[in-house]
């Protein structure tokens, strides 16, 4: 909550309700006619949402009994769980699935990890300093994808890429499967870093200074307190972090394995998300595709709940 | 954060205006930590920053040049962006682009304006569920929703069109929960006077609720903003020509005859970053501000 009438929020409301008190029975049409107003006004955004949401999330449940190559004119042809069948039985998904996985985990470091130690360092800093580096270390997230995608192929080129002079000995990056791994962890983390040290940072400054002073009068040492006090007081924050990474890192990877490694070589970049692409637009196996796109909704419903539920039974409320 | 540090040593005694003089620790120690700190915030961060300088630096080399790897770009050329005003239309990519971030930023804004307020001038039947249907989109990824999203597109006719990029984002989740938060705090009594004076709700939106939500408002827009500029996964799908925005126009200098054409992709990116660098700079606070916000949901 950073709004500017927090402290107004605070006061007790006298009445939720905003629905007039009816005086006296008023007719059905116009008790109707009262109840209208909020659905009217959300009409656009619900409308929206239906149309551009929750249909296609339907008809993806619908497309997935169905074989289908996506042109207009040839007809869908039932094929029940086929797809599904097929697709449990496709090594690519698994394969997909677990660099998905170890991606996300080797993501989490920028995310997670060093955004909380940077916020930290940057926190103790008084003065001109701190908005020098936080402003430095924000400016990646402003770069659009392919833009940086295309300064980061350039530094990795391995004739005359930056990267490869200044370590004086040449990596094929982009061209084999750990370096190419690398490089697509490290240019995520790199357009995030800087969103998250602010998310971080903005947490930190919500940690009331009382907590840290009283540690520090009871002579507990600098790593004491944070480990023992900013750190949990941090959690929700770091948890809300994870949160996102978990559901959006296939996603913000998406742009610089289609500009950089189309998912190569031999498969090392590919995750959950652009093996369905392929699927569905370049194979253009429609039914498939959306079939194995509705399995990961319920997979990443199932770890964001989880991690819900965790960040409940972890974080420490400041009350 | 250097681990010797957790045992505290000596007790102190000291004033208690200063922090680190509580927790026992002498000068020469806090300097040496705060000059290692200061040395590692400052190589992260020119890392940060060296990818951003490394683009503007290789676009301001003569083209012949291109491959020298010279800190500082010297003499300078617009070789490069000549160039690439030759081979791609970036003058019109950039204009497309901002056409197209511009209206999804605006009509989200007011989709999402619209929707706040409802959620929070009212309490209305089935409110709890529509609020989650809003929260629910973020489970929902897009590449669910993408195939069945194309055919729609094909049938109204809007595959490869600007508008066919627009008009499914028009609804963001991230604006009406942000916006219904800003609203929830929003002093009770002044719309309850408003309404006593016998305005319409419609009018209590625009001349009470929005003239006091300028700054949020602001913040919002900015973030949505730079999010339709950055966004590349809906417009590759639904342009699938390299002369309609600006990222699917860069992505064309990728596969060049001999190789990437690396003076002009550089030169490309650059002016495709310009207009949000631009944006950053004049508003920074509120930049900040509001990426901070749109983290704490």
């Amino acid at each position: 909550m950073t709004g500017a009438f927090v402290e107004i929020d605070a006061l007790p409301r006298p009445s939720a309700t905003v629905v007039p008190v009816a005086a006296a029975r008023p007719s059905p049409a116009r008790r109707l006619l009262r109840a209208l107003p909020p659905y009217l006004f959300l009409l656009p955004a619900i409308g929206c949402l239906a149309v551009w949401t929750y249909r296609p999330l339907a008809a993806a449940v619908n497309l997935s009994f169905f074989s289908w190559n996506l042109l207009p004119t040839t007809p869908k042809e039932p094929v029940g769980l086929d797809n599904y069948r097929r697709l449990l039985e496709l090594p690519d998904l698994w394969h997909a699935l677990w660099l998905t996985a170890a991606m996300t985990l080797a993501l989490l470091l920028f995310t997670v990890a060093l955004p909380t130690v940077v916020a930290l360092w940057t926190s103790a800093i008084r003065g001109r300093g701190r908005a020098v580096y936080r402003a430095m270390i924000f400016a990646p997230v402003l770069v659009p994808p392919v833009a940086g995608a295309a300064v980061w192929q350039w530094m990795l080129d391995p004739t005359s890429g930056a990267v490869d002079r200044l370590i004086g000995h040449p990596i094929n990056w982009i061209h084999e499967p750990g370096p190419a791994q690398i490089a697509i962890v490290v240019i995520t983390g790199w357009h995030l870093l800087g969103f998250a040290v602010l998310v971080v940072s903005a947490g930190l400054a919500g940690i009331d200074d009382e907590y840290t002073a009283a540690a520090m009068l009871d002579r507990a040492s600098r790593w004491q307190t944070t480990r023992w006090i900013t750190l949990p007081l941090l959690s929700p924050t770091l948890v809300f972090l994870a949160l996102m990474t978990v559901l959006m890192s296939g996603q913000l990877t998406f742009p610089l394995i289609d500009t950089l490694t189309q998912g190569g070589p031999d498969s090392a970049t590919t995750n959950v998300y652009y093996l369905l692409w392929e699927w569905g637009f370049q194979n253009f196996d429609a039914g498939f595709a959306a079939s194995a796109g509705l399995l990961f909704f319920v997979a990443f419903g199932v770890v964001a709940t989880g991690l819900v539920r965790l960040s409940d039974r972890l974080t420490f409320h400041d009350n | 954060m250097a681990v010797a540090e957790t045992t505290a040593p000596a007790p102190a005694r000291g004033e208690p205006s200063a922090v680190a003089d509580l927790a026992g620790e002498t000068g020469a120690r806090v300097w040496l930590r705060t000059a290692v700190g200061h040395g590692v915030l400052a190589a992260l961060s020119l890392a940060c920053i060296f990818p951003i300088y490394w683009m503007y630096a290789t676009s301001l080399r003569r083209p012949e040049e291109v491959y020298n790897v010279s800190l500082f770009p010297w003499p300078l050329s617009v070789g490069n962006y000549t160039h690439v005003w030759d081979v791609i239309p970036i003058g019109r990519l950039i204009l497309n682009t901002f056409a197209v971030a511009a209206l999804i930023s605006v009509g989200q804004l007011l989709v999402g304006l619209l929707a706040a307020y409802a959620f929070t001038a009212w309490r209305f039947r089935g409110q709890t569920l529509l609020y989650l249907a809003f929260v629910g989109t973020w489970l929902v990824p897009f590449q669910v929703t993408m195939l069945p999203n194309y055919t729609l597109l094909y049938r109204l006719g809007l595959l490869n069109t600007l508008a066919g990029v627009i008009v499914p984002n028009l609804a963001s989740a991230l604006g009406v929960l942000l916006l219904r938060q800003h609203m929830a705090s929003f002093p009770r009594d002044l719309l309850d006077a408003a309404r006593m004076d016998g305005r319409s709700s419609w009018s209590i939106l625009w001349t009470v609720v929005v003239p006091n939500l300028r700054a949020p408002l602001a913040a919002l827009s900015i973030v949505l903003f730079i999010n339709a500029w950055n966004d590349y996964f809906w417009p590759a799908l639904v342009l699938q020509r390299a002369d309609s925005v600006v990222q699917l126009g860069l992505r064309g200098l990728f596969v060049g005859v001999e190789g990437p054409d690396w003076g002009g992709l550089m030169a490309g990116s650059g002016l495709a970053c310009l207009p949000i660098f631009g944006i950053y700079l004049l508003l920074q606070r509120h930049v900040v501000g509001a990426f901070v916000r749109s983290g704490l949901k």
